[in-house]
């Protein structure tokens, strides 16, 4: 039997970096492809059309499945999402479908933000932290951390997903379960 | 409801410098308040686009085409103007800019898309109105996206982290948008957001731009700037239940609103007013009532409480900065707006509606709510200072 190729993931790369930079451990991680058996992302209930939201949702459940501890009940875990320009195909489909005069389908509607994924997911692994997206990697990891230091979490899944324009890479993501080191500053209750 | 750790946050104390706004009732924030104060909402069949293949036809909007990226850096601009910032505090000053995109990208040739992301949007937000080149960020979390950027931003300054952030926020009625909307079914075809009322339809799309300058108590004293308000607290949470829907008790949304009040140290009897989420739909305003029964006890059912999107509209990511804008406003002018479009009680929604005409009162802290797409929720506290 022929092992899995790993296919090098620039974008988990950064994530590690910026993790380390905010100060963050980090707990588990994946990527999207990581070997050269992705092919096709798995669909998604509920979710058409484009490869975003299953993206993020196979890339951050594999990070969860991977913790190096199971999960501690009453865990608050912080959905992080990262993304440069969001579900590029969904967005350009509906302005198609709006230019052209056609039917909007109503689950477009539902994925329309990234939120959406982010409420599956949540719900899913049952992450009861803030829910948030932002557009660069070092403000998510940076983001998480204060999060952490505030304690509205006390670990984040910082996912980013970037689907494939104008013939470049392919769809690609990355996944980090990423907690405040032990020692962490913790300042006084205000 | 799961149960969350003590909120902390640093010791520095935020503070808002400066304001700025624009909406379907003009540019300005004198024309928002005013237009809030009117108890007039500001809905109108859309003529900006085509809406005759809709279900719904209406929204709230400025008049003509105007453009994104120029309402959000005048807006920017005025904020820094109303600060009185310098152009070396303004060099010295990051941007967090709440935004759904370019609204240029989905029609962008394939190949220029790229050039197309919210980054470039808000570097060209920042370079219109002489702010920082660097710590840009940009937040597309839906209808907490602006909310989320300004309690990250006080979150930062009472660290330490920064000493000031100018935050903005802007979404003008489009028919893309508008098209999802009206796909989900949710838009109000009565043509009025009723919150918290029997016989509500849904929501209304409304223009909303905002930016606030949030600074160090510190920082504004040495320029000898008067803050407008503290944030006082805040407190961002997630439901955990569906993609799309409130959990139907407010579990997450009672999260933010109790670590919101432990930040700013107070209890809840010491608000005097919350401007809702109030979002006019079937599932959201008992999630949020429910929510506020939860952290607030007795006094969710005194404290006044008003939804501005029955005014204004809802103007998704610029939500949470444009309604914190309105509630600073109305509690430094000591009048809280009308709770519009209510028809009749609804027991699953028993709040103090501010009802009729404005409630002549000055809340020393006064709340801000907003709830989104993945169970996001956020909680802003205001303090006069």
């Amino acid at each position: 039997m022929t092992p899995l190729a790993p296919v090098a993931s620039p974008g988990l790369a950064a994530l590690h970096g910026a993790a380390a930079a905010a100060g963050l451990a980090v707990s588990s991680s994946a990527s999207w492809p990581e070997t050269d058996a992705d092919g096709e992302v798995t669909a998604l209930a509920g979710f058409i059309e484009s490869n975003f939201s299953p993206l993020l949702a196979e890339v951050a459940g594999r990070a969860l499945r991977r913790r190096d501890q199971p999960p501690v009940s009453g865990k608050v875990t912080a959905v992080v999402m990262v993304t440069a320009l969001g579900d590029v195909t969904s967005a350009t489909r509906v302005a198609a479908a709006v230019d052209a005069g056609e039917r909007v389908s109503p689950l477009m509607f539902f994925q329309s933000v990234p939120n959406a994924v982010a409420g599956y997911l949540a719900a899913r692994w049952h992450l009861t932290g803030p829910v948030v997206c932002v557009s660069g990697t070092s403000a998510g990891l940076d983001l998480a951390a204060l999060l952490i230091d505030d304690a509205d979490a006390d670990e984040a899944l910082v996912v980013r997903a970037d689907l494939a324009v104008a013939g470049g890479d392919g769809d690609r993501a990355a996944a980090i379960l990423v907690t405040g080191p032990a020692d962490r500053e913790r300042p006084l209750t205000a | 409801m799961a149960s969350a750790p003590a909120a902390r946050r640093g010791t520095g104390s935020p503070v808002v410098t400066g304001a700025a706004a624009a909406s379907a009732y003009g540019r300005g924030t004198e024309a928002l308040l005013s237009g809030t104060l009117s108890g007039r909402s500001a809905f109108a069949p859309v003529q900006r686009f085509d809406v005759t293949a809709r279900r719904v036809r209406f929204a709230a909007t400025m008049p003509g085409f105007p453009e994104l990226l120029t309402e959000v850096t005048r807006a920017a601009g005025e904020a820094c103007d109303d600060a009185s910032l310098s152009p070396s505090d303004r060099a010295r000053s990051p941007l967090f800019l709440a935004i759904h995109g370019d609204p240029a990208m989905p029609r962008a040739p394939e190949a220029d898309k790229p050039g197309f992301g919210p980054e470039a949007f808000a570097a060209a937000v920042a370079g219109g109105c002489g702010l920082a080149e660097r710590d840009i960020r940009c937040y597309m979390s839906a209808c907490v996206a602006a909310s989320t950027a300004i309690a990250d931003a006080a979150a930062m300054i009472a660290r330490g982290h920064a000493d000031r952030v100018v935050v903005a926020g802007g979404y003008l009625v489009d028919c893309d948008q508008f098209a999802l909307f009206d796909a989900g079914r949710v838009l109000a075809d009565d043509g009025q957001v009723r919150p918290f009322s029997a016989g509500r339809r849904g929501l209304l799309l409304g223009d909303g731009v905002g930016a606030v300058v949030i600074e160090s108590r510190e920082s504004a004293r040495a320029r000898r700037t008067p803050p407008l308000a503290r944030i006082a607290g805040w407190g961002r949470s997630g439901d955990a239940y569906h993609p799309c829907q409130p959990h139907p008790e407010g579990h997450g949304m009672a999260r933010a609103v109790t670590a919101a009040l432990q930040r700013a140290g107070i209890a809840a009897e010491d608000l005097g007013y919350i401007n809702a989420h109030g979002s006019g739909t079937g599932q959201s305003d008992p999630a949020e009532a429910s929510a506020l029964r939860l952290a607030l006890g007795d006094a969710a059912g005194t404290v006044p409480v008003s939804s501005t999107k029955s005014l204004h509209g809802q103007a998704l990511e610029a939500s949470g900065v444009l309604e914190l804008i309105v509630t600073l406003l109305a509690a430094r002018k000591g009048m809280l707006p009308v709770n519009a479009g209510f028809l009749g009680a609804d027991d699953r929604c028993r709040l103090n509606l501010v009802l009729g005409e404005p409630l002549a009162a000055t809340p020393e802290f006064a709340m801000s709510l907003n709830a989104a797409f993945g169970g996001a929720n956020t909680a802003l506290v205001i303090g006069l200072p």
